[in-house]
């Protein structure tokens, strides 16, 4: 809230402009998201029975866990690999940096249907990555990359890489170097300084890049369904599987419910120490 | 490496040349699919090897002869558009009501609006779906709209957020001072100062409805199938250069339109500075 709007009369007149969107995302997202939750509660009556379906079959609860860990192992994969380019991109001046940030964006405006697609291409049994292991001689005969849990956590390091190094970037952008520089002068060493100074004041571009990974990626769809194999399946295949393959509409509904716990977890556990917005806003 | 200095001497630093090198490497890797599929949508081959071994225009031909591309990508455009327009009306709407009159509510509120951007789509299509039956309108035009505008709003509310934020609204409160009306403060204050947030929102809402694939499952008919819909049809029982053709017109498309996007974002974030 701004101050001023506080004394400003029009404040309430304001409020009002959030109903037609607020009747819009009543009537197509908090119903259908309700009914999806009241379905996986109903059969014949109210019934716990799609959950324990859930529960106990080990096929769902492996979902569940591979889900989790893959999502926590590309989230680490693409902290590892944005930091340093976003230190990069954050300290470079002039056209590299806006250079650099386009290439950044680039991907992210092409379709994750497209970008897998190209993974498919260069992970084939007689893809370009086999190839060209087998040309340089460093393997036999080509490896089975398509299909394996690889091939999903390359790709999805590779689509989520960007949403990492933005929020990175625009916090380190915002870091004061007097406050290093002032530590270097009471005679701290490089290693002290970036692991006292600089990784802290990076910590809320740590964290938005964090949640905003690992909540997209709890929910990736095209990616393991391309690329993945039968035995690595993520929730989202299963659900959409459940009601295209087997019509488990309440299956699926307890799926999702499960799923929507996680993922709402997470994001109000984010947004209850930050503004919520997973650093998208701005300042 | 020494993050201790004058950022601009910063990356002259010996040492630092590794760090350039590890940059470029990334970059590379993030490249990388672009600079499979390009190329392959040239080759002369039928089935897809790499580098191809020679080159053609055929795919893009055969792109053009087959009807169901053709309708797909006007599917898709009649469908981002409405999308684009609704989403900020809607997106606009909550932003202004948020930042213009925050008070106890606007958080839930902020985290209902954003909540499509973190809810997996799948989620969402199962639980629109028979919203939509219910309705009658399934396989309807109006069902993938709505679902699209869904997941469009959010990223409006953001830009707009953003660009209301970037400027102060004590000059709102000028012009009602001087004598304007709240309807005339909008239009001819409020809404060309956040002209170009609300433009980047519309084509990244485009962009969303462009690219979106679930949702199209669930609620595209065979007269509204989208093209990420096609793609994923044509993924499951061949890979032609054919759909790398397609690919890359795609790419040129959004490049095109987020590049838009991008050049009002520059120019707002100039105006704020």
């Amino acid at each position: 809230m701004t101050p001023s709007s506080r004394y400003w009369s029009a404040g309430r007149t304001f409020a009002w402009l959030a109903v037609p969107p607020l009747v819009f995302l009543a009537a197509f997202l908090v119903i259908p998201l309700a009914r999806v939750i009241v379905g996986s509660f109903t059969g014949s009556g109210l019934t716990l029975a799609h959950y324990e379906k859930v529960f106990s079959a080990p096929v769902y609860t492996h979902v569940f866990v591979y889900t989790l860990q893959v999502a926590f192992t590309v989230t680490a994969l693409c902290l590892v690999i944005a930091y340093p380019l976003a230190f990069v991109i954050a300290n470079i001046r002039g056209t590299a940096q806006k250079l650099m940030t386009i290439l950044v964006l680039v991907p992210l405006w092409s379709s994750v249907v497209i970008r897998s697609y190209a993974w498919m291409i260069l992970f084939q049994r007689r893809g370009i990555l086999n190839e060209a292991l087998l040309s340089l001689g460093w393997i036999d005969e080509p490896l089975q990359i398509l299909q394996t849990s690889v091939a999903v956590q390359v790709a999805m390091v590779h689509i989520l890489l960007p949403f990492m190094v933005l929020p990175l970037v625009t916090t380190m952008m915002g870091i004061d170097h007097t406050l290093i520089r002032a530590g270097r002068v009471l005679g701290a060493g490089p290693v002290r300084l970036f692991l006292r100074i600089y990784l802290r004041l990076s910590l809320p571009g740590v964290t938005a890049g964090c949640a905003l990974v690992f909540i997209t990626a709890l929910g990736f769809y095209i990616t393991p369904a391309l690329l993945g194999g039968t035995q690595n399946t993520m929730t989202a295949v299963v659900i959409e599987e459940a009601v295209s393959v087997f019509f488990d509409w309440p299956l699926a509904s307890a799926l999702s419910t499960v799923l929507l716990v996680i993922t709402m977890g997470i994001y109000l556990l984010y947004a209850r120490f930050t503004r919520g917005d997973l650093g998208m806003v701005g300042k | 490496m020494r993050p201790d200095t004058h950022p601009g001497s910063l990356m002259a630093r010996i040492g630092n040349s590794a760090l350039l090198v590890y940059a470029v490497l990334v970059l590379a890797f993030l490249m990388l699919p672009l600079a499979i599929i390009v190329p392959m949508s040239f080759s002369d081959q039928p089935y897809l090897t790499f580098p191809p071994s020679g080159w053609t225009w055929h795919w893009y031909e055969e792109v053009r002869n087959q009807p169901r591309w053709l309708t797909a990508a006007w599917n898709s455009v009649r469908i981002g558009v409405p999308v684009a327009l609704l989403s900020v009306v809607f997106g606009t709407l909550a932003a202004l009501a948020v930042t213009r009159s925050g008070s106890g509510w606007s958080k839930p509120f902020s985290l209902l609006v954003l909540a499509p951007m973190m809810l997996p789509h799948v989620i969402i299509a199962i639980g629109l779906y028979p919203t939509i039956v219910s309705l009658g309108l399934a396989g309807s035009y109006l069902a993938i709209v709505i679902g699209h505008t869904v997941v469009g709003i959010p990223f409006v509310f953001v830009t707009v957020s953003a660009a209301l934020k970037n400027y102060p609204p004590t000059l709102d409160m000028a012009a009602r001072t001087l004598g304007a009306n709240g309807w005339k403060t909008f239009l001819r204050v409020t809404l060309p100062m956040t002209w170009p947030g609300i433009a980047s929102g519309g084509l990244l809402a485009f962009a969303t409805s462009f690219d979106e694939l679930m949702l199209a499952l669930f609620l595209t008919g065979i007269r509204t199938e989208t093209l990420p819909r096609i793609i994923w049809d044509q993924l499951s029982f061949a890979l032609t250069p054919t759909i790398a053709a397609a690919a890359t017109l795609i790419l040129l498309l959004t490049t095109l339109l987020l590049g838009i996007a991008s050049l009002l974002g520059a120019r707002r974030s100039r105006k704020g500075e």
